[in-house]
């Protein structure tokens, strides 16, 4: 089992060494750089020999091997950086937008469950057919509405035509209640689709034909013993759906106008900003792998089955 | 548990095709009907768009600007004059082939490292599948926005993009499939009886977990239409005056208090074939035992 | 001296008056109804991007100027009606007689909002500044200043300003956004601090009190204001307790949150939704910008538009007419010079600008680009290929430019139209090899802008060669650059402002710009917000402004 751990834990490290140097890598590509973007705009009318001053300001004009080795530094240090365009250091930034992303993608993500759990039970304890297949066919209707599209309707019809909530000056909870529902609906949809399929697999094992011949009803059945077996493989693509959390981020809060990661990661790429993209492709792989770290953990712990069958796959 | 169904599922393909299509067809479902006849209409728009439509799906003619829907322009027309209907059914060549280009990208790259990780084990397998894993722990829409700075505009640059975010998707599918046929009894019998490891992997491995990479692959068609339509809101979509649908959904919105049919209906037709993707996907999956 | 200067600048500013039109532009300010202000009340004010510098010479971009409006004050006002210069935070000024020396006597009392006092040795400051950059702390001279040479602080409320040669210029410069007065304490910031609108400590009528960087900002009213410019109706402090700014790039967001009560002014109205606005007894205003007017711009260091011939066929290709009647309103008039039609010395040219694809083909003709396969013409089998980048400030840009590719490939000229990102925009439009073609625009109120948008070491719109660019070949006026020098030294405004007329008739001579509208800053406001006003050249307000009771 130890050995079992720190096997994970080593891929752990290793995929954030790799993301790290993969990312670098990609950023320095990108053609133009946030100074010459900043600086080289015409109507800062500043004279070539000005902005190579700024560059060597800045060590951007080091070889490459340095700079990488100068960013590893800066960031084991837990130094990330400056961000050129903004004119703040990168840990200013983050502090002031990781929070309110953080939030909105936890609340999404909650959201998101219960939908999904809903969604699921409704479908399998309702007895009428269409309704059955209607709720079923919900996930897929979910995930064919595009983002930005989903979140322009909600303030058009909650917001402009009912007067329910407002978007322009909202309160600290009413400003949430449209931003979390265009999140967690398309969330839901891939997160909803697995459960149902699970729960349908999980009613024809031999067990629950057992339980229910010893007279349980369906519905505890479904809460008793299919809930828990259902529940585990949606846990594990929770893990990857991180990533899709974060883009779903970028979109809503440009809809919405909030403050937050996804705002600063897409101006962030606008500007070639690296400093900034390298810092939040850190954080997210930091996500990433200690999500997956501890699903991969849990579950041996939620299911026993599985305690021996997981040292074969590591 | 996998060896026999992995055996059905061999045979079944192989030898009763043609009778599998008759009856296949006779248990078509009239919603699977319905995604048919959505994609196979769009896919006609694709090929021949002026049979289904006299206007310009470019070109605009100044004086007749933002219409509401009538007789002669049946969605009406958007800022510049460009029929809006016009512009759906040109579009249709544009929005498939982005994502026709799209899943083709991550089904082939992923389903290549997803086969080679899979089949040999070892250390390859842990550095293609850590790989793998960094490309998950980039938030996508970051990586989509990068390549897109990195290629240029433009439709077939922007379906690289959105592609290559699906790669670490189809690989970890194909791995997991490939393990799992290739712990079969008859994988290893093959094995047993002298077939190189190319061999045993083209013949049997492949085809037998291809089913629900293929049944991911149409699925993905639809979200890679979403995701194309997305970079088009962020304004990174093609250039103008590329009819491609996200970017009619994104340019339309912007007209959404004055002519919203703009936005509702190119959007309609994104839901519509994302949605027939998404019930021909299952439909595919079902047919994996 | 003053009473001299100030007539000789009449003369200027009346020669332009007597071509202003106001129509359209709604200016209903408090005095216009008999309802006494209102004091108290936050105003929640929508604007479409976020500010990116809040350095004051910065302040050309329409969302930093929009905040420095409100936050900082200037040395002289310019009346948005007559564009005459008013004593603002200077309560009078003197010039010698080749514009050399400016004297200034500020306005005794006043503070910048940190309690520190706006005296003579601030202002002096700031202008040194402004004029001459500041290489450590990486910031740039501002475009107004020319020739600036340096200060003398007189006494405490007297300071003295001298350039190298003459400046005529720079009295107006005293008046624009770009010379917004601030704190000593925020010109000792490096440019990258000054994006946090906090850190602006300036003398106006607001102070910002709290932003969520890129997203929202509060401006509260200072209570001890009593400096406002001298000539307006209302003094004292605003009317307003203070205003909210709300990024909200939206365009249906923006309109639906006005619309259903939720914002009080927006900034950015496109004119397909003016009707719409308006129909629902919301109000639209469009002051003017009254500079360069929005043109398309030609780099000639790029081969392919390197002929006059060619660059003057698409002008009179392009069909500007059709443009503003397909996607704008009256509010957007059709160009009829470079320059606005209510900017300083401004001459009708409309007649060299006429639609005329007949002339086109054949000045192509000339310039051996025949009509080849595709309907492209060509010439030494290279196609007359152009390529453009939208640019996202300017209305309706992306359209604009489709319309005249549209216009252009009927002479059989293809304009490539790209969306792209920030970063690629900006490197692109510095490499004339990648964008012959390019959208461009600037509000200013003096003659000067026209310099600043061709002269190689300032917004170099031209591409040519001496300017921030290393991609540029070889391409220079030397003529048009001449003339440009010369308007920013010439000491007689009326000399000034026929040169200005000569540029004129030059740029379009030379087919460099295709002028297409006269680019206005459209806001729209619920009839409940009265006293709202625009700075000369189109950017809010709010220090007279207040909201009627329900």
């Amino acid at each position: 089992m130890v050995h079992y751990l720190l096997g994970r834990f080593g891929q752990a490290l290793a995929v954030l060494a790799l993301t790290f140097t993969a990312a670098f890598l990609l950023l320095q590509v990108l053609p133009g750089d946030a100074i010459m973007i900043k600086f080289m705009a015409p109507e800062m009318a500043l004279t070539p020999e000005q902005i190579a001053d700024i560059r060597a300001a800045y060590g951007a004009d080091l070889p490459l091997w340095e700079r990488y080795l100068s960013t590893v530094g800066q960031f084991l240090t837990g130094n990330f950086g400056y961000s050129i365009q903004a004119g703040v250091p990168v840990s200013k930034l983050l502090l002031t937008n990781l929070p309110s992303t953080l939030l909105l993608a936890s609340l999404g993500f909650t959201a998101a469950l219960i939908l999904t759990i809903l969604l699921a039970a409704a479908s399998n304890m309702t007895g009428m057919g269409w309704l059955r297949a209607g709720l079923q066919a919900l996930p897929s209707l979910f995930i064919s509405v595009p983002v930005f599209w989903l979140g322009i309707m909600l303030i058009q019809i909650f917001s402009f035509q009912l007067g329910l909530v407002s978007v322009i000056s909202p309160g600290p909870v009413e400003k949430l209640v449209l931003p979390v529902m265009t999140l967690a609906i398309p969330i839901s949809a891939p997160l909803a689709q697995i459960l149902m399929r699970n729960i349908d697999q999980v009613l024809t094992q031999p067990f629950v034909a057992v339980a229910r011949a010893k007279g349980a009803s369906r519905s505890w059945v479904l809460w008793r013993h299919v809930a828990r077996n259902a529940l585990l493989p949606t846990l594990t693509i929770a893990g990857v759906l991180f990533g899709e959390l974060l883009a779903g981020a970028v979109v809503t809060e440009a809809v919405f106008g909030l403050s937050g990661l996804g705002g600063l990661t897409y101006q962030a790429v606008g500007n070639h900003d690296t400093a900034v993209l390298q810092a939040i492709v850190v954080i997210s792989a930091l996500a990433f792998v200690t999500i997956n770290l501890i699903v991969d953990l849990l579950y041996p712990v939620l299911d026993p089955r599985l305690g021996s069958k997981v040292g074969a796959t590591a | 548990m996998s060896s026999e169904t992995a055996n059905g599922a061999g045979a079944s393909l192989s030898a009763d095709l043609p009778v599998g299509w008759v009856s296949r067809i006779k248990r078509l479902s009239p919603t699977l009907a319905l995604a048919w006849t959505v994609v196979l209409i769009v896919l006609l728009w694709a090929v021949f768009p002026s049979a289904f439509t006299s206007y310009s799906g470019t070109e605009g003619v100044p004086g007749t600007q933002l219409r509401a829907p009538s007789e002669e322009h049946v969605l009406g027309t958007d800022g510049l004059g460009r029929d809006l209907y016009a512009r759906i059914v040109y579009g249709a060549r544009h929005s498939l082939t982005g994502a026709f280009v799209a899943v083709s990208v991550g089904l082939l790259l992923g389903t290549l490292l997803g086969l080679i990780a899979g089949a040999r084990s070892g250390w390859l397998d842990a550095a293609i599948m850590r790989l793998v894993d960094s490309l998950l722990a980039v938030p996508s829409l970051l990586l989509s926005l990068s390549i897109i700075v990195i290629l240029g505009f433009g439709t077939v640059n922007v379906a690289i993009a959105v592609g290559a975010v699906s790669i670490a998707r189809f690989a970890r599918l194909a791995r997991s499939e490939v393990v799992r046929v290739r712990r079969s009894d008859y994988v290893e019998a093959a094995f047993g009886s002298g077939g190189t490891f190319w061999a045993v992997l083209y013949r049997h491995v492949l085809p037998n977990s291809l089913t629900s990479v293929i049944a991911l692959a149409a699925l993905q068609f639809g979200s890679a239409i979403l995701a194309i339509s997305t970079l088009g809101f962020l304004g990174y979509g093609a250039p103008p005056p590329t009819p491609e649908w996200g970017l009619l959904i994104a340019e339309g919105r912007n007209y959404l208090s004055r002519a919203w049919w703009l936005t509702a209906a190119p959007g309609l037709v994104v839901v519509l074939v994302v949605l027939s993707a998404d019930r021909i996907s299952k439909a595919i999956g079902r047919t994996e035992p | 001296m003053f009473q001299i200067q100030s007539r000789r600048f009449i003369i200027g500013a009346a020669a332009s008056l007597a071509t202003l039109s106001l129509a359209g532009l709604a200016l209903g300010s408090g005095n216009a109804f008999a309802q006494a202000p209102v004091k108290g009340g936050v105003l929640i004010y929508l604007e479409q991007q976020p500010h990116d510098n809040l350095y004051p010479p910065a302040g050309g971009f329409y969302p930093n100027g929009g905040v420095l409006n409100q936050i900082t004050d200037k040395l002289t006002y310019q009346n948005p009606k007559t564009l005459e210069i008013e004593p603002w935070i200077a309560e009078s000024w003197t010039v010698n007689a080749d514009a050399t020396e400016f004297t200034f006597k500020i306005r005794p009392g006043v503070t910048f909002s940190d309690g520190t006092p706006l005296d003579a040795n601030a202002v002096a400051k700031n202008f040194d500044t402004y004029g001459l950059g500041n290489k450590a702390q990486k910031l740039p001279i501002s475009e107004v200043l020319t020739n600036y040479k340096g200060s003398e602080v007189v006494d405490p409320l007297t300071v003295k300003f001298f350039f190298s040669r003459p400046s005529v210029g720079f009295l107006q410069g005293t008046s624009v956004i770009g010379s917004g007065l601030v704190s000593l304490k925020t010109l000792s910031l490096p440019f990258e601090a000054l994006g946090d609108a906090t850190k602006i400590i300036g003398s106006g009528p607001f102070v910002v009190t709290n932003e969520v960087l890129g997203r929202e900002l509060t401006m509260t009213a200072r209570q001890d204001y009593a400096w406002g410019p001298k000539n307006l109706e209302h003094q004292g402090r605003a009317h307003l307790d203070g205003i909210k700014y709300v990024v909200t790039p939206e365009d249906s967001v923006r309109i639906g949150a006005l619309l259903a009560g939720q914002a009080q002014v927006i900034r950015q109205v496109q004119a397909y939704d003016e009707k719409q606005v308006q129909s629902k007894g919301f109000i639209i205003y469009a002051p003017s910008t009254r500079g360069i007017n929005n043109s398309i711009v030609f780099r000639p260091d790029n081969p392919l538009v390197s002929d006059v011939r060619v660059r003057r066929a698409l002008l009179h290709a392009t069909n500007t007419k059709e443009i503003v009647a397909t996607l704008f309103s009256e509010n957007y008039p059709q160009a009829k010079s470079i320059i606005a039609s209510t900017a300083q010395g401004f001459v009708d040219n409309s007649g060299k600008l006429a639609y005329d694809p007949a002339l086109a083909a054949k000045l192509l003709d000339e310039a051996g680009w025949t009509v080849g396969p595709r309907n492209l013409r060509q010439k030494d089998g290279k196609e007359l290929v152009l390529t453009a980048y939208e640019s996202l400030p300017q209305p309706q840009n992306k359209e604009t430019l489709q319309l005249v590719a549209q216009q252009w490939a009927k002479v059989g000229v293809k304009l490539n139209v790209l969306a792209g990102d920030a970063g690629s925009r900006v490197a692109d439009n510095l490499d004339p090899a990648k964008t012959p073609v390019a959208p461009a625009m600037v509000g200013r109120a003096d003659p000067d802008v026209i310099r600043s948008q061709y002269y190689p070491t300032t917004r170099n719109v031209l591409l040519q060669k001496g300017g921030v660019s290393q991609k540029v070949q070889n391409f220079s006026d030397e003529k048009l650059n001449k003339l440009l020098e010369d308007i920013a030294v010439a000491t007689d405004p009326v000399k000034r402002l026929a040169l200005v007329g000569e540029v004129q008739a030059y740029v379009i001579d030379q087919g460099y710009a295709i002028p297409v509208f006269e680019e206005p800053q459209a806001f729209a406001a619920s009839p409940r917000v009265k006293g709202f006003t625009f700075e000369a050249v189109g950017r809010p307000s709010f220090y007279s402004t207040w909201i009627a009771p329900k």
